[in-house]
Formats: structure tokens, C-alpha cells, sequence
């Protein structure tokens, strides 16, 4: 049994860590003359950090890597069957599968917590959940879902898929692939303990003092994200690379597919941008257990700091989670659209010119935040720009749909739907870079609304558009099209009753982050809940149908959607190194109804041994 | 359920320059962590301006001193093995562990002696700052110290030697951040008083 | 090609007219400011602007579902890239229409907005009233300081259902300088500690702003309606910043009365302050 032997490693080496961690503190406080050895919060942080090591080490990260550093023999093992989904596996498909999974189940788990609080919701008063119960499921709801958002598509789809669209082999750097997941479950893990060791009270930003102030659980909240944002940089680090210098031959910067370029800029954002959750819980941490004053106003610290810190990442993670989401938009749309993709390089352009305004914005969540009045005007301004490129992706997206010979698939429905729920996000975007509107609807359900119509509507629609579009490579086999349709009908119905609704009560002026509101929005709230269950409900369709595909799906075809690009020119499910044959890209991904097009690539033993990677870099095409 | 094992080490990335990727991605993780020195050296200036409390100065400067030094020797044992020079490479590695060691302890000493304590903001930038570089010196430290047990069994030639350049390489940065976080730690600005 | 792009144009038409219908729609709370009256004037310009927009995006979506369908009735083998005309103007529209959004209502109404450096206020509002406000886990201390330029010594202390109200002069420009507290303030003892976030806003006023631990941050309002809790929950003082435990719960209702109401009240507030 591989799994059972990897897992019990990890657990088991895990366990021993963080336990010699704990028990080093303790030693070390003694000797350093604390009056008190053991400090919870103190210790428990330095034992988790051994813990981590242990676990990935334990998990296969020792025999595969660390005992290349003491100058040991390395092994690396290739398992067959469902068991290699839970061993230290440095093949790109497998790990892909991993997060997917993950994620999957999270975002399941975390919609379900949603369906919790707008059944607390649905009327005004306390009815289920006490106070802090209600803020450890709307913390918990938050961060999930962040989590989510930011690693099931970047982690999932980009890790199966950008190596296969780009034909290479594999990751840069495989092993340090296996390193970002195998990090994640520690994280999944400390958040899922949280509601037991107190609760959480303060959501998903996390601002200081009060979570400095708080209970244990918060602590360990701290350890999950800052171990979620190594593992977030690290595949970051993974895709900018892969993406440079692993590109096939002839696979130049202009024929590159969508869902790589929006891959690419991403993996810049979050091997950019991330630091700065990390520094800012850093310093949360440091605050809490070691006693320090960042955030302490009495002894010249500033609250203010974290912020800054905070949104420095956290504005450009709204890019990092709709970024790929508007790449799998714009690729399946150019697939299913008859035609070619209108305006490649506008689109690149766009998100290019994204990745460059996205660091300069960040201060636009703290308009009422007490920052000093000069900032707003620059903030408005640049956050405002950035409708500028983002306004070129709409015009790629509208552009080849126009007068194309559309396939209404499944997958192309989520995909449009991306296009129609990111425009109502963007728009209202608007209401909230604009001061003026912005101190009004600050921190209201206007924000709620807005926010989930960017990120589920853009992102996750775009995450199920991937999942129906690609499962049939994945698992080699075919849902029921019929059934996906239900449910894409069904979110997305489901989906815009719930938050257009929700625009007005926060207007009304409901704040969000509460489990009671005025007794006057009883009547919209439950409209809101009822349709929120609805909604929730369709999630049932999808499940069966996948559960039922995966095990009795009729088989698929290597290219069941006639798509051009690489990875329908390979196996499904694709060989260990995705192709039998080295590939040689020669044509453009989307030529799509031009009958004298170059294939997108040819296969073949002739190409010369050693070709240079990246197609000898950039230009041409 | 065919579970195979096979120690195969599949080839990896064959039509790649192995090389090539692991310098880029070294450097890529230099870029990384140096936003997360970038963001506490900024936050230092967000809080207290170019205020700072007193500090010794002249420990500041001798640990300074040392620290540089060492991304000479680093140098010098990168440069030697590049020529199978193995006896000055090894010499040079344990000259480059010996500084990190005596850095560690100056700043080690320094906390000891400081006049402020972590509560108040400076305290809490310094502590935090000189920690943070702290824990990458002690990193590197560790990680010179498997590089020269490898050299010691006979590895790496003027062929071979990623682990040393790789090494040396990142001990620079770690020095290139302190050439950052000294003056503003220990130069920058006025000396103020706590309480004031 | 002709024909399309008529039947998308008629369709954007229409459901920009029916969605315009929303820019004269009451969809706010009572208008019981000046700044109200601004905000709900600039939230419709950027409605009226921003339906056409998201209204073009519904039209183009909606016709291709309907028209361009594989195997349906359309014109086939269109096969442009996207590489002409069409792109630079779409991005000089786009570009055009970012700017204008930008300078108005955006800068000209923050310039309107910003009436101070150290904090906000619209212009045409001056402090006449000044109100320290204290926020703490998990309520409201307003202690008015001033009023036309007589000290006060009036103090409403309110936590949530103590029925204990911040009270307001119509048509007097109000300036509340807003400080946070310790989360265990003992008003006894006076002894500061470090609070949390919390964030000060009356929606019938659409301002707020943050209670931050050793700042000081400030807003003005003018109220321009008389109204209460009672008959309007605009009416109302709520933390907008999540603050632990019973945030949900850290409301005050908020009354404006006329400036001779105003006067009885803070008499009778001083008396029994002395008492
Ligand atoms: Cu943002
Ligand atoms: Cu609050």
C-alpha cells in the first residue's frame, strides 16, 4: 500500500517534528530564563513550522530531494492506479488531479458554510448560530474560498494543462510541484481546526489589533496562510519558468494559447505579490507570540501598516484568481467559436498591461480606512485604468463570438457566462474605485455583491467551464452533456437571482459581516437565501454528474471537441510525458475556419535532437 | 491494482538546460524574497520615519565588516572550485561558515545589549529586521556547511559545482540585503529617545 | 453582417432604455444629508453610464446565443482576426469613456468631497457642532465638544438597545472627530488601552469613516431631514468594520431634531450630566 505507507511518513514524521519542536522551545525558554516554559501560542507556532518540515520531508520530499543535500542517492518512484494521488508524485497530471480534488472538495465544504449563514440570514434576529459561531463560518466561509479561488484553477488546471498546452514534458521544477501541494494540506488542516480551538472573529483579512487580540485559533490561522502563500510562490516561481524556457519548438510568444498567457502573468503576480500576506501575518504573528508592537498604536506601532501590507497582495489576488478565469473564458470561447480569436494581441496586451497597473491600485479598499486624503485621487485614478485593458478582453471575447459558428457545449455556456458575469462586476467595480460612491458603499452587501459577481462569477464559472471542457482529457471519459447543461442553467440563474438581488440591500445600507440586520430587510433577505439555496442546490447536478462519468462515463476521444491545441493531440488520458512524439508547433492555436491554416503543431521523431526551448524565444508568428 | 515502483528517475526535461533552469529559478526566489525584505524595510520607514534609537555603533559596524568579508571568501571558494582547486575551495567555505557563525553572534550580542525593548516600535522593526536576516544567515550557514561536507567526500568539479555557485550565490544576496538593512538600522536619520 | 449588427443595436437600444429606468428608481435610503444628496446624484451618473456599457455586453452576448449558433441560420465562414481598425478604436472608446468616468464624477467629486486634509467632509459643510466620538467593543460614547462656538459638557454613552441616541441639529454642519478605545474601557478609571477597528457610518448620511487605535479620523455631515431610528433604521450610527464578537450589534440610533429642539435637549443633557 503506497498510500497508506507515504501518508503514515508524512503524518508520522509530522507528528515527531512538532513535537521535538515544541519540546526545543521549551528547552530554550528554560534556558534563556523565561519564568514560564511553556507558552501556547509561542510554542505551538515553533512546533508547527518543524511539523511542516516533517511532513513534507516524511511525504517523500527526503528520498526524492533532501538527501541530494547531504550528498545521498535520490530515488524517485513512478506509481500506476488511484494510489499515486496520494504519494510525494512529481508528474504534473498527478498533481494537477491533487489540487483539483482538493479544491474541489473545499469549495464544496466552503459553499455549504455559505449556506449556513444565509440560512442565519434569512430572517433578522439570531435564530441557529450564536455571534461567534456565525463569524468562525463567515471567517472560515472567506478564507476558503480565497483559497480556492487563488490554487484550484493556478494549481489545478495550470498544473495539468500548461505543461500539455505548451508541450513540454513536464513542470520546470517537478519536485518542488509535489513541494507547493504537499504543502497545502497543513493548511487545509489548520483552518479546519479553527472552530475548535475558539473560533475565528475577524474574516478573512484579518486586520489588527483585534486579530492580535484574539483567541489561539487565530494563530493557527496565521501559520495556514503564510504556509498557503509559500506554496503559492513557489508554483508561481514553477509557471514563470516552465513558461520561459519549456516551450516547445515553434510554441513562439505569439502562438502561445490564452489560458497559458493568462497562466504566465498570473505566476508574475503571485511570485510578486504574495510576500506581502505573508509579511503582513508575519508581523500578526510576531505581534501576537513574541510580544512585538507593529500594531500596537499604544507603543507607536499603526494599525494602518498591516493594511497596506495586506492589500499590496491582496488587490493584485483578485488578478491572481480572475486572471486564469478569463484565460479559460477567452481559450474555450476561441475553441468553440468557428473562427479565429479576435484580437490575440490586444488580449495579451491586456493582461500584460494588468499585470503592470494591478501593484499600484491596492489602496482603493481603504478609501474610509483613515488614510491620508492625497492618497484617494491617485488611487481612484489608477484603479479606474485599469478598465482600460481589462475592457480589451471583453473585446476579444465579443469579437470572436461575432458572427462566428457557435458550439453551445457546456463548457462554451460557462464561458460566456464568464463574459456576461465579469461585466456586471466590472461596472460596478466602478461604484466602488469612485470615492464618493465608495464611503457609502463601503463594507456593504454592495461590496458582497460585487466581489462575488468578479471572482464566482468570473472565476468560478470559469473554473467549471475548465472542468467540463477538460474532463474528457483528464479522465478519459465523457460526462452527460445534458445534465452539464442543467447545471449550468442552473448556477447561472441560480447564481445572478442571489447577488444581483443583493446590490440593493447593501445600497439600503446592510453591512455585511453581520449575523443581524434592521428587521426592515427581513422581506429581501429571505428572497436572498431562498434563492442562495437554489443555487446551492444545482451543485447536487454536478456532482452526480462527474461522480458518475468518472466511474461509467462512456469512454472519450483523444479530441472529443476538434480543438487545435496540444493537448488534444496527445492521449486521454495523456502518457507519462504527454507526448509519444516531440511536438513542433507551427501555426497559430485559434485559426479556426481558415481552410489554408497551418496545423497548430506536427509530431514527429525528424525535429532535430536538442531544439533550443521556447521555439528560440519571442517575436514572429 | 498493479502498484510499480521503479527507481527509474525518469529523464526529466532531457531537451533542457538543466543548468540553465536551476540559475533562473535561483534567481527568481532571490527577486521573491527580496519583496518580503523590501516590504519590512519599508514598513520600518512607514512607522518610524528616519527616526531610530541608539544602538552600538560600533559592534554595528565590526559585524558589518565581517559579514562583507565573507561574500569575499563565498567568492573566492566559488572562483576555486571553478579551477579544482579543492583544498582552497574547502578552506574558503569553512572561512565563509566561521564570519556567518561570528555575524550570528554579533547580532546575537547585540540583542542582548540593545536599550530598547521589543514592545516599543523600534524594537519591534530592529528585532524583527535583523531576525528576519538573522534566520537567512544561519540558512546559509547551514546550507555552506552540507556543501563543504559533499566537497569533503570528493563531489563537485569545475564540471559540476551548481550547489557551491548556488550557495555562494544566494550567501551574496543575503549580504546585498544587509548592505540595506544596516543603514537603516544602525545610520539613517536622528537618534530619538523613547518616551519622547 | 448589416442585418446583425441592426437587430444588436435595436437590442442594446431597448435594454438600455428599460435599464436606464433604474437611474430614476429610488433605490436609497432616506436622503437626510447634503452629502446624501451628492452621493445619490453621482451613484446615478455612474448607473447612467455604466448600463449602456454592461447593456452592450447582454446585447452582443444574447444576439450570438441566438444568431450564430453552429448549424443555425447565419451567414457563414467569417473569418477576421481582429487585427484591423477595430481594436484601436474600441480601445480609444474604452480609453475615452475611462477618462471621463475618472474626472466626472470621480476627481471633481472627491475635490468636492475633500473639504480638509485630515479626513473628509463636503465643502460646503463646516463644523459647527463638534462631536468626539469613542468607539469600543462594542458601542458609542459621543461627546459633544462645541456648538457655535459654545463648550459643552454633554456625553451620550449607547450600546446596543439602550435606546440611548446621538442627537443632531438640522441644517448645522456636524464635525466628529472619531477616535477607538480600548476593548475593556473602563470609563471609571479612564485608563487607555489599545481598541480595535471600527468604522463610524450613518447610511441615511452616506458617510463614513474608520475608528482607528491612536488616530484621530474626522467627517462632517449636514443633516438636511429631520427623522429617527424609530420610523427610518437609516437613521441610524453602525460599525461598517468587523470588530469582533457582537459587531453585528454595535448600533445607535441617531435622531436630528430642529435647532431649538437641539438646545432644549443639550440643557437637558447638561442637567443631568451635573447630577
Ligand atoms: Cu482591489
Ligand atoms: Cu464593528
Amino acid at each position: 500500500m503506497w498510500a497508506l505507507r507515504t501518508l503514515s511518513g508524512g503524518l508520522g514524521m509530522g507528528l515527531l517534528f512538532f513535537y521535538i519542536g515544541i519540546g526545543l522551545t521549551a528547552v530554550l525558554r528554560n534556558w534563556f530564563g523565561y519564568p514560564e516554559v511553556w507558552d501556547r501560542d509561542f510554542n505551538v507556532t515553533i512546533g508547527y513550522v518543524f511539523g511542516l518540515l516533517g511532513w513534507v520531508m516524511g511525504m517523500g520530499m527526503w528520498g526524492s530531494w533532501g538527501r541530494e543535500w547531504f550528498g545521498l542517492r535520490t530515488h524517485s518512484y513512478y506509481i500506476r492506479g488511484w494510489q499515486r494521488y496520494f504519494t510525494w508524485s512529481t508528474d504534473h497530471k498527478v498533481i494537477g488531479v491533487q489540487y483539483l480534488a482538493t479544491f474541489t472538495i473545499v469549495f464544496l465544504l466552503a459553499g455549504l458554510m455559505a449556506m449556513l449563514m444565509r440560512l442565519e440570514l434569512a430572517t433578522s434576529g439570531l435564530q441557529f448560530f450564536d455571534k461567534s459561531q456565525y463569524n468562525t463560518i463567515l471567517g472560515l466561509h472567506g478564507i476558503l474560498m480565497i483559497a480556492v479561488a487563488v490554487a484550484a484553477v493556478v494549481g489545478g488546471f495550470g498544473n495539468y494543462f500548461v505543461p500539455l498546452l505548451i508541450g513540454a514534458d513536464d513542470m520546470a521544477f517537478p519536485r518542488l510541484n509535489a513541494l507547493s501541494f504537499w504543502l497545502i494540506p497543513p493548511v487545509a488542516l489548520m483552518l479546519l481546526i479553527t472552530p475548535f480551538m475558539g473560533g475565528l472573529e475577524v474574516g478573512w483579512t484579518a486586520y489588527p489589533p483585534l486579530s492580535v487580540q484574539t483567541q489561539t485559533a487565530q494563530g493557527f490561522w496565521n501559520l495556514a496562510i503564510v504556509t498557503f502563500g509559500l506554496s503559492s510562490i513557489l508554483s508561481g516561481l514553477n509557471f514563470v519558468v516552465t513558461i520561459i524556457y519549456m516551450r516547445a519548438p515553434g510554441m513562439t510568444w505569439s502562438r502561445l494559447p490564452m489560458f497559458v498567457w493568462s497562466m504566465f502573468v498570473t505566476a508574475w503576480l503571485a511570485l510578486f505579490y504574495t510576500q506581502g500576506f505573508a509579511v503582513a501575518l508575519l508581523m500578526v504573528t510576531l505581534d501576537r507570540i513574541a510580544g512585538m508592537g507593529f500594531f500596537n498604536a499604544d507603543d507607536g506601532g499603526d494599525p494602518l501598516l498591516y493594511q497596506h501590507v495586506f492589500w499590496f497582495y491582496s488587490h493584485p489576488a483578485v488578478y491572481i484568481m480572475i486572471l486564469p478565469g478569463l484565460g479559460i473564458a477567452l481559450e474555450i470561447i476561441g475553441h468553440f467559436s468557428g473562427k479565429p480569436l479576435f484580437a490575440y494581441r490586444y488580449a495579451v496586451g491586456a493582461f500584460l498591461g494588468i499585470l503592470g497597473l494591478s501593484g499600484v491600485v491596492w489602496a482603493h479598499h481603504m478609501f474610509t480606512s483613515g488614510i491620508p486624503n492625497y492618497l484617494h485621487g491617485p488611487f481612484l485614478v489608477m484603479t479606474e485604468l485599469i478598465s482600460i485593458p481589462t475592457g480589451l478582453i471583453f473585446l476579444s471575447a465579443l469579437g470572436t463570438i461575432w458572427m462566428g459558428k457557435l458550439r453551445l457545449t457546456a463548457p462554451m455556456l460557462f464561458a460566456l457566462a464568464v463574459i456576461f458575469n465579469f461585466a456586471n462586476g466590472g461596472v460596478t467595480g466602478i461604484f466602488l474605485a469612485d470615492v464618493p460612491t465608495d464611503i457609502h458603499l463601503q463594507d456593504t452587501y454592495f461590496v458582497v455583491a460585487h466581489f462575488h459577481y468578479t471572482i464566482v462569477g468570473g472565476e468560478i464559472f470559469a473554473m467549471f467551464a475548465a472542468m467540463y471542457y477538460w474532463f474528457p482529457k483528464m479522465t478519459g471519459r465523457m460526462y452527460n452533456m445534458k445534465l452539464a447543461k442543467l447545471h449550468f442553467w442552473w448556477m447561472f440563474i441560480g447564481f445572478n437571482v442571489t447577488f444581483m438581488t443583493m446590490y440593493w440591500p447593501g445600497i439600503q445600507g446592510m453591512n455585511r459581516r453581520i449575523a443581524d440586520f434592521p428587521a426592515a430587510m427581513d422581506g429581501i433577505n429571505f428572497f436572498i437565501s431562498l434563492a442562495s439555496f437554489g443555487l446551492g442546490a444545482g451543485f447536487l447536478v454536478f456532482v452526480g454528474n462527474m461522480v458518475y462519468a468518472l466511474f461509467w462515463g462512456p469512454a472519450a476521444e483523444a479530441n472529443p471537441w476538434g480543438a487545435r491545441t496540444l493537448e488534444w493531440q496527445t492521449s486521454s488520458p495523456p502518457p507519462l510525458e504527454n507526448f509519444d512524439e516531440p511536438p513542433m508547433v507551427t501555426g497559430h492555436p485559434y485559426d479556426y475556419g481558415l481552410p489554408d491554416a497551418p496545423a497548430h503543431a506536427r509530431f514527429g521523431p525528424g525535429l532535430p535532437a536538442g531544439t533550443p526551448a521556447g521555439g528560440g524565444g519571442g517575436g514572429g508568428g | 491494482m498493479a502498484v510499480a515502483a521503479t527507481a527509474a528517475a525518469h529523464a526529466h526535461g532531457h531537451a533542457h538546460n538543466r543548468l540553465q533552469l536551476n540559475r533562473v529559478g535561483l534567481w527568481l526566489f532571490f527577486f521573491s524574497e527580496s519583496i518580503v525584505f523590501g516590504l519590512l524595510l519599508t514598513s520600518r520607514f512607514f512607522l518610524m520615519g528616519v527616526d531610530r534609537e541608539h544602538v552600538d555603533q560600533q559592534l554595528g559596524l565590526i559585524i558589518t565588516i565581517i559579514l562583507l568579508l565573507s561574500s569575499v571568501t563565498a567568492f573566492t571558494a566559488e572562483t576555486a572550485i571553478e579551477q579544482d582547486r579543492r583544498r582552497l575551495a574547502s578552506w574558503m567555505l569553512l572561512a565563509t561558515i566561521l564570519l556567518g557563525v561570528i555575524f550570528t553572534v554579533g547580532v546575537g550580542f547585540e540583542w542582548s545589549i540593545a536599550e530598547f525593548n521589543r514592545k516599543e516600535v523600534f524594537g519591534t522593526v530592529f528585532f524583527t529586521m535583523t531576525g528576519i536576516h538573522a534566520t537567512h544567515v544561519v540558512t546559509g550557514v547551514i546550507m555552506l556547511f552540507l556543501v563543504w561536507v559533499q566537497l569533503k567526500r570528493g563531489k563537485f568539479s569545475s564540471r559540476d559545482h551548481f550547489a557551491v555557485s548556488g550557495t555562494v550565490m544566494y550567501w551574496h544576496f543575503v549580504d546585498v540585503v544587509w548592505v540595506f538593512y544596516y543603514p537603516a538600522l544602525y545610520l539613517i536619520g536622528n537618534v530619538v529617545t523613547p518616551g519622547q | 453582417m448589416a442585418k446583425h449588427v441592426v437587430s444588436v443595436v435595436l437590442l442594446w437600444a431597448a435594454l438600455t432604455a428599460v435599464g436606464e429606468a433604474l437611474v430614476f428608481a429610488d433605490l436609497f435610503p432616506t436622503v437626510g444629508s447634503h452629502e446624501a444628496e451628492d452621493f445619490d446624484q453621482i451613484f446615478r451618473v455612474l448607473l447612467f453610464m455604466g448600463i449602456p456599457v454592461f447593456n452592450f455586453v447582454v446585447a452582443m452576448l444574447v444576439h450570438s446565443f441566438l444568431r450564430f449558433r453552429a448549424g443555425g441560420p447565419q451567414e457563414g465562414g467569417a473569418t477576421f482576426k481582429g487585427t484591423g481598425a477595430i481594436p484601436k478604436v474600441w480601445l480609444l472608446l474604452t480609453s475615452c469613456l475611462a477618462v471621463t468616468t475618472i474626472i466626472y464624477p470621480g476627481l471633481t467629486g472627491l475635490r468636492k468631497l475633500q473639504s480638509e486634509a485630515n479626513g473628509y467632509g463636503w465643502a460646503d459643510t463646516k463644523g459647527t457642532l463638534i462631536i468626539h466620538v469613542q468607539a469600543f467593543q462594542w458601542g458609542w460614547q459621543y461627546d459633544y465638544q462645541e456648538y457655535d462656538g459654545e463648550k459643552l459638557a454633554v456625553s451620550v454613552f449607547s450600546l446596543h438597545g439602550d435606546g440611548n441616541e446621538l442627537v443632531l441639529p438640522l441644517e448645522v454642519g456636524a464635525r466628529f472627530e472619531i477616535n477607538s478605545t480600548g476593548a475593556a474601557y473602563d470609563f471609571a478609571t479612564e485608563e487607555p488601552s489599545s481598541g480595535v477597528l471600527h468604522s463610524f457610518w450613518i447610511p441615511a448620511f452616506r458617510m463614513k469613516i474608520d475608528a482607528i487605535p491612536g488616530r484621530t479620523t474626522t467627517m462632517t455631515v449636514k443633516p438636511t431631514e429631520l427623522g429617527d431610528y424609530g420610523r427610518d433604521p437609516a437613521y441610524r450610527v453602525q460599525c461598517a468594520e468587523l470588530c469582533g464578537l457582537s459587531h453585528t450589534t454595535m448600533d445607535t440610533p441617531v435622531r436630528v431634531v430642529s435647532q431649538e429642539e437641539f438646545k432644549t435637549w443639550l440643557a437637558e443633557q447638561a442637567k443631568a450630566t451635573k447630577k
